[in-house]
């Protein structure tokens, strides 16, 4: 009876967000874009009785301006991909429980929808579904179904397998992006499943797993931890996944132009570069998360003192599928040209030994304001002037006073052939910066040449003796006839 | 526990003593073999040993008047003379590379076990540990593409080899005095045959003779070793690009044939005294023309199948 | 004195004459329309087209020149061919052939006749053969006479051997070289003659000319040289030869003098110079001790020269013989050492048939003919038996070189027949006796051209009756060598001639049956063997109607229409001048071998398993490959039956991972069926050509018609490349590569997951339990 009661409250309730939800789709779809440097338009892949689970973080998807429409993973429509065409700019998929969908998603379309220059969010279950597929496929290493990531510290009344995770336990390194910005204080509930990174250069971790944490199954109270733990130590570990190196929250970004950049692999690439973010459970996500204290003892002079803090889940859930939906971290490459030094406008080819000067401008979004600035911000950008192999590389130094416009002089080789200006700037949590063009460096013309050569004095002796010869041979070539015909007189 | 220690420790010193010991059996083996190695089947395990720090070229071949191997003959003198040649190396080096040969005679189980179908075969086994290891453990197969000289296959087997084989193409004695006999016996004869020599009709033979071998495809069956004759004694290759060496000389003959009664027409006829032998000249060598053409285009047409025309026959 | 058959005596030797010359211009005339009518059998069967491979570039080049000029022409780099390395054309290639279509065009265009650049390339051939056909004759005509340099022009007319190179279309070097060489040929016999330094000059200007045409210069560079040396040897040195060979060599002096090919020339050169300088102490000390100078001097130069050039060539100090002119001497180095050489198929030995095909009746006319020049034996007469035997050696060593032996064979052979015809045409009849030679016996003009009455001929027969009584009376040279002949064959002076008309009628009709008979067999030959542009295949239905197939342009125009302007294409390196011509395409190797690197990394990606091959392509950024495929048409000259020298190349330059014998059979065939080797079947070329074949059979085995095998059912598969184009025949396929993966997996797994195939965990992962307390 009150189960029932409940379920129909549940149900009156969704009904009403959704309608709520369509409502805002409209007013936001006649209002200004969003914060995404590629489209609006969002598709949820949630099972319409989780929808009120989650409804703090679409709404803050909304506010951002975009355009979020709800999908059951049963439902015909909308399609992810019609025609070949994508439907939508982005996809969450938070159905992570769900085994089941509909057949127009599965790991191909999710693939294909990359190719196509859709982002994603993905967040993994404890059950299998199509995504324990997938994630071989982008390198990640599962842990096998029904394990949850369990942490005993600190000590707390939650369960184990809901962890604490503080934000500052993640080190980025320097040359990549950091996602989780600094807003995100203190530290993100979780709970769901881990992840190991195989070495794939395309892949980095967003939030590691805490040091203590490790992987093991709940589902049953039969056995001692100190027993699995010591059989795992036993093997030296072997099949335990445990420790910081493991992710509960990892970024992918897709290769485009990583081709040739010319002839059928011509184009920048750069609209269709898309962003995956692969997160261990749907909860990150979760209003429960989002709403929940976190307790911490804080030391003071008389003893501990207990206190709660907000948790960071609203603002990573942001962060994350901001990074994900291309708000932060976007570059892109609007012009390149290169001339001679000392001259100006492009020449369509250079002599061997020519100065060659190359400029790039290159500008990132600003989420805040929509708009792309330019940006001289990058410190390790270079360019590489190859043929077959590269025979210069060099860096490209910000210009200052033009901000955006990164420059460098170099002499080309002296070696003739269609040679390739090749920019490839891969960063982590950045967009990839691949650009090439081609240019034939040719000898010197017949009359580029110095006039005389110190090896060529053979040749010029030959040809002057030559005619030398020539006079002394018409001289002597009279006399004989002269003489012959004394002689023929004699006779 | 304690006995595997005890068992590790034991193994260790009669792996190396093992390997150690059948490298100096290897050593003077090939130091009494002239620097070839003659294998059987125990040799040849112990000198392809999974375990061996030196390196080795195995020739597999089949010397048996049996067999009727005639490249194996061929072959075996090249081989011998590269071996000889990688004795003169330092000991140091040369005790890290090892030539074998390997007669089916002797071991057929070696050339089941390597399932080898043909001989002469060249195998490189490279070194498994040591100083010159290689990280193949597959024996490379030496490529018998440009002959059986011992040249190419010393340059080839240096590349394996801890330095390059010392090897050098021993002087042709017999031809070097050939050509100094041939000449001082020119020059001796040169006041009785300068005649000869001066004699325009001697250079016009000569110069006749070339001309009819080369346009008999004489250079085609030099360069491609066409057979004197087919396998089954046909004399006559078929296919309009192929030949065989009997027909240089059928061709070259009728060829010359032709010339020769086109001459006797043009320059001998004509200064005949009596008319009666100079009408049947005539109509002798012209008989002798149209048919011997006819002879040659109806063996034309043998070669070239589309061929639409024909004389006499 | 009697005749075979009766003669007009009331005609003056002017009106003779007169006739004579009318009728030699007139049939002149007929020769060159033969010769130029003969060589549009392809234009006719097939179309106004481009034949072959080297020509497409020729004809490229020469649009260059045409539109830009030739300072730009000079400068040409070629950024599309060799990608990426390019090509220096403008300084690397013999100009003469695009030159010289050049100032037609621009001569043509002068006088506002709007003639297509095409056209004109088509048929420069045609029009030069008439040249050659002109030059010929007067090369003849020093030899023997007017009539016979006739019949020399109508052989090099219509013989095979020549328009096999010259057909309308077939735009390449040969087509004007062999011009050039007879007209130096004939300049410098002429000089020879004459001892004119304006035709020595005239012969080097010529020489020149050959030299921007046509890298077969070098033969001109060595005859000449030779040629000078045995007339030296013979003792038959004279101002005549100073003059002619120094008014030559002078010019030739500036070429390269460091190549070994121009050693001899510059040797011959200073001998000559000795020898001159000895002639003319000569006339100060007497003959004896002058024959010891000489001797002395020229075996002390001959050593000293030898022995300075190879003591240079030992140091290095001139370059070594260029690979091509060893494989001339050394006919094994080839094959050895530059694979691509010998992989060419003109550069194969050649067989008696084609000897025989090319030339028929000459070929045994030649012997005969240089037998004649050995009786008399003049210095020309020495310098073409020299070339017969230079050029019939060089001929069965290539091919191609057959070119080069047909001039002197049509010259021999028209000196050996025509002296046959004048020898039987001659009317006058020999007597035991002959009284007294007959002033001017003119003879009738019969319906031969080559029959007409000639001045020299009348003397020859003049000299012949007097030879009778007069041993010891003034007579032509040509008296003397007839003489000398004779009584070197043992025959004492008798009279010479033929009695009867019947025996004459005999001889004649033979010999014109023959002729008949040359005609016939050239026209076919040329008409089935020589007229096909290897572009354009023709097939005949079971109907006997002709069906074209025409793959090859329909493959090309698809690249130029439907592939980005800077596609690069790789094949293998016959096509890339087609590619460039026809696709407009960059490629990565083309037919001027010069880079055997580039090559052998064409051929290794060909031979290679796709994942090998596939770095390579997008190292050298390959968007397409483009492949030639006969099995479904029975089109043997297709990539399979090549795949072998693409092995071979390709390990040249990488023994250790390319080895020829792993394509074959354990039991050494070249098999492609299902016995076919693995190296076989994972190569590149394998699965592109094999692509797909099974299916088009439906349930009835797949067989390759080329190899007559059967094709496995399970044909290959591609994960690198995908089937871009085939052509209605199938005879080109051209596949394009793939990007790599966005995930950045390799393909072949990214198309396994494509599939639906389960990746499998890479690591084996155990359950672990925890208790909650």
């Amino acid at each position: 009876m009150g189960t029932r009661y409940r379920s129909i409250l549940a149900n009156s309730w969704s009904l009403l967000t959704f309608l709520l939800v369509v409502f805002i789709t409209f007013t936001s779809a006649t209002s200004s874009k969003s914060a995404s440097s590629t489209g609006d338009s969002v598709v949820v892949i949630l099972d319409p009785a989780k929808k009120a689970d989650y409804s703090i973080f679409l709404e803050e998807l909304q506010a951002k301006g975009y355009t979020v429409t709800i999908r059951a993973p049963k439902d015909e429509k909308p399609l992810l991909i019609e025609d070949g065409v994508p439907n939508f700019s982005h996809v969450v998929f938070l159905a992570s429980e769900t085994k089941s969908f509909s057949k127009d998603i599965n790991p191909q379309t999710l693939v294909e929808l990359l190719s196509s220059g859709t982002n994603l969010v993905l967040t993994l279950g404890l059950k299998q579904n199509l995504l324990t597929s997938l994630a071989p496929e982008f390198s990640l290493l599962l842990p096998p179904p029904t394990t949850p990531l369990v942490s005993f510290f600190p000590e707390r009344p939650e369960p184990p397998s809901v962890i604490p995770i503080s934000v500052d336990t993640t080190s980025t390194p320097n040359d990549s992006f950091s996602v989780l910005s600094s807003d995100v204080g203190g530290s993100i509930w979780f709970s769901g499943t881990a992840f190991a990174l195989s070495s794939n250069p395309l892949l980095f971790p967003i939030l590691h797993a805490p040091a203590e944490s490790f992987v093991g199954d709940l589902s049953d109270a039969s056995g001692l931890v100190s027993d699995a733990l010591a059989d795992a130590a036993e093997k030296g570990g072997e099949g335990l996944w445990a420790g910081s190196s493991l992710a509960v929250v990892a970024g992918f970004q897709t290769l485009v132009g990583g081709g040739t950049g010319h002839g059928t692999d011509a184009g920048s690439g750069l609209e269709q570069q898309a962003r995956v973010a692969w997160v261990g459970g749907a909860s990150l996500f979760s209003d429960e998360f989002a709403k929940k204290q976190i307790v911490e003892k804080v030391h003071q002079e008389r003893g501990m003192k207990v206190v709660g803090n907000a948790s960071g889940n609203k603002q990573a859930a942001l962060d994350i599928t901001g990074w994900a939906f291309q708000e932060r971290g976007v570059l892109r490459i609007d012009d390149v040209s290169h001339h001679k030094l000392n001259e100006s406008g492009a020449v369509e080819m250079y002599t061997t030994n020519d100065e060659i000067v190359y400029t790039v401008h290159i500008s990132s979004y600003n989420p805040s304001t929509r708009k792309w600035e330019p940006s001289s911000g990058l410190k390790d950008l270079q360019v590489d002037f190859t043929m077959l192999d590269p025979y210069v590389r060099t860096a490209l130094l910000p210009v200052r006073g033009k901000p955006g416009a990164y420059s460098t002089t170099f002499r080309a080789p002296d070696q003739h052939g269609v040679f390739k200006f090749v920019i490839n700037y891969k960063r982590k949590g950045f967009t990839h910066l691949h650009h090439t063009m081609t240019v034939p460096v040719v000898p010197p013309r017949h009359d580029g040449y110095p006039r005389f050569l110190s090896a060529a004095w053979p040749y010029y002796a030959g040809a002057i003796s030559t005619s030398i010869g020539f006079l002394l041979f018409c001289t002597l070539y009279l006399a004989g006839e002269a003489k012959e015909e004394k002689k023929t007189k004699k006779e | 526990m304690k006995l595997f220690a005890f068992l590790s420790f034991l193994a260790l010193p009669l792996a190396f003593a093992a390997s150690s010991d059948g490298k100096e059996k290897l050593t003077s083996l090939a130091a009494s073999g002239n620097g070839v190695i003659k294998l059987n089947d125990e040799i040849f395990d112990l000198l392809t040993a999974p375990s061996r720090d030196w390196s080795a070229s195995i020739q597999f071949t089949a010397l048996d008047k049996r067999r009727r191997c005639a490249p194996c003959k061929e072959f075996e003198p090249s081989w011998n003379a590269v071996a000889k040649a990688w004795t003169t190396v330092p000991a140091a080096q040369r005790d890290h590379h090892f030539f074998a040969t390997l007669d089916f005679d002797d071991a057929p189980g070696v050339f089941q076990k390597l399932n080898l179908a043909s001989a002469p075969v060249v195998w490189v086994y490279g070194a498994a540990r040591g100083p010159y290891q290689t990280g193949k453990t597959q024996p490379l197969k030496y490529d018998f593409s440009n002959g059986f000289e011992a040249g190419p296959l010393a340059l080839h087997l240096s590349n394996h080899t801890p330095v390059p084989i010392p090897y050098k193409a021993p002087i042709d004695w017999a031809r070097w005095m050939t050509v100094i006999s041939g000449l001082l016996g020119f020059a001796l004869t040169i006041r009785f045959i300068a005649p000869v020599l001066q004699s325009r009709w001697t250079w016009a033979i000569i110069t006749i003779c070339t001309s009819l071998t080369m346009t008999g495809g004489y250079m085609f069956t030099r360069i491609r070793g066409a057979p004197y004759t087919g396998a089954d004694g046909s004399w006559i290759a078929g296919g309009y690009q192929n030949q065989f060496g009997q027909e240089v000389q059928v061709v070259a003959l009728i060829y010359g044939t032709l010339a020769f009664s086109v001459v006797m027409l043009t320059m001998i006829v004509p200064y005949q005294s009596s008319p009666a032998r100079q009408r049947l000249q005539i109509y002798l060598w012209s008989g002798v023309l149209m048919l011997v053409f006819s002879v040659l285009v109806t063996l034309f047409r043998v070669k070239n199948r589309g061929y639409p025309f024909r004389l006499l026959l | 004195m009697p005749t075979a058959y009766p003669l007009p005596t009331n005609v003056s030797p002017a009106t003779v004459a007169n006739t004579a010359s009318l009728l030699r211009i007139v049939a002149f005339g007929l020769i060159s329309a033969a010769a130029i009518a003969s060589r549009l059998f392809a234009v006719i069967n097939f179309e106004s087209i481009i034949h072959e491979f080297d020509p497409w570039f020729n004809y490229r080049a020469t649009r260059v020149l045409a539109a830009k000029g030739f300072y730009e022409f000079w400068n040409w780099f070629d950024p599309t061919a060799w990608y990426p390395l390019g090509r220096v054309v403008g300084g690397t290639i013999y100009p003469g052939l695009m030159a010289t279509s050049g100032v037609i065009y621009n001569f043509l265009h002068y006088f506002n006749l709007p003639v297509d650049i095409r056209n004109i390339c088509v048929l420069l051939a045609p029009g030069f053969s008439a040249l050659t056909a002109w030059a010929t004759y007067m090369f003849t005509a020093e030899l023997k006479d007017p009539s016979a340099g006739l019949l020399a022009a109508a052989f090099i007319g219509i013989v095979p051997g020549y328009i096999s190179r010259s057909v309308a279309g077939s735009y390449d070097n040969e087509a004007i070289a062999i011009f050039l060489l007879m007209f130096t040929f004939y300049c410098w016999i002429k000089a020879l003659k004459l001892g004119s330094a304006f035709f020595g000059t005239l012969a080097a200007v010529f020489y020149f000319y050959m030299v921007a045409a046509w890298g077969g210069y070098a033969f001109i560079t060595n005859m000449i040289p030779v040629h000078a040396l045995v007339l030296l040897l013979m003792g038959r040195f004279s101002g005549r030869l100073y003059v002619a060979y120094s008014s030559w060599f002078r010019f030739v002096g500036f070429q390269p003098v460091r190549t070994s090919e121009h050693m001899g020339a510059l040797g011959v050169f200073g001998l000559l110079q000795i020898v001159a300088f000895a002639s003319l102490v000569r006339s100060h000390v007497s003959s004896k001790q002058f024959q010891n100078l000489l001797a002395i001097s020229v075996v002390t130069m001959g050593v000293l020269g030898a022995g300075a050039f190879v003591v240079m060539t030992y140091k290095g100090w001139i370059a070594p013989w260029t690979g091509r002119f060893y494989s001339l001497w050394d006919t094994g180095y080839a094959k050895k050492y530059i694979p691509i050489i010998a992989s060419v198929s003109e550069h194969q030995p050649t067989a008696w048939p084609s000897f025989f095909m090319d030339l028929q009746m000459l070929i045994f006319l030649f012997p005969a003919g240089v037998v004649m020049c050995f009786r008399d034996l003049r210095d020309e007469h020495v310098f073409v038996i020299i070339y017969a035997v230079v050029a019939s050696y060089f001929a069965g060593v290539m091919v191609r070189l057959m070119l080069t032996l047909t001039p002197v064979v049509c010259v021999s052979a028209a000196v050996a027949f025509s002296t046959l015809l004048d020898t039987y045409i001659d009317p006058t009849e020999p007597e035991a006796t002959t009284t007294e030679a007959p002033t001017a016996a003119p003879t009738t003009t019969t319906t031969t051209a080559t029959a007409t009455p000639d001045s020299k001929k009348i003397k020859k027969a003049v000299a012949a009756a007097q030879a009778g009584n007069s041993a010891s009376s003034i007579a032509s040279s040509t008296f003397n060598d007839i003489v000398s002949a004779t009584t070197r064959k043992g025959k004492s002076s008798k009279s010479k001639g033929i009695w009867g008309a019947d025996a004459r009628l005999a001889v004649l009709l033979n010999a014109i049956g023959m002729l008949a008979f040359f005609v016939f067999h050239c026209t076919w030959v040329t008409s089935n063997a020589y007229s096909s542009p290897s572009v354009v295949l023709a097939s005949t239905n079971s109907d006997g109607s002709q069906h074209i197939i025409d793959d090859y342009r329909e493959a090309y125009y698809w690249l130029r229409q439907n592939t980005p302007q800077d596609a690069v294409v790789m094949s293998w390196w016959d096509y890339g001048y087609q590619i460039a011509g026809m696709a407009d395409r960059p490629t990565l190797v083309d037919n001027n071998t010069w880079n055997n690197t580039h090559i052998a990394t064409v051929g290794k990606a060909m031979s290679s398993p796709e994942e090998i091959a596939y770095p390579i392509l997008r190292k050298h950024d390959v968007d397409y490959v483009l492949i030639i495929f006969g099995g479904l048409l029975g089109y043997s000259g297709d990539d399979i039956n090549k795949f072998l020298w693409m092995v071979r190349i390709a390990q040249g330059v990488w023994p250790d991972e390319i080895q020829e014998p792993n394509y074959f059979t354990p039991t050494g065939e070249y098999r492609v069926d299902d016995r076919a080797s693995d190296a076989m079947k994972n190569s590149l070329m394998y699965k592109m050509s094999y692509y797909r074949f099974a299916e088009l059979y439906g349930n009835q085995n797949a067989v390759d018609r080329v190899r007559n095998q059967a094709i496995p059912k399970v044909g290959p598969t591609l994960d690198y490349l995908d089937e871009a184009f085939t052509s209605e025949n199938w005879i080109v396929r051209i596949y394009q590569v793939r990007k790599e993966d966005p995930l950045g997996r390799d393909l072949k797994s990214a198309n396994a997951f494509e599939q639906g195939k389960k990746k499998k965990r890479s690591k084996p992962v155990s359950k672990r339990r925890v208790i909650v307390n």
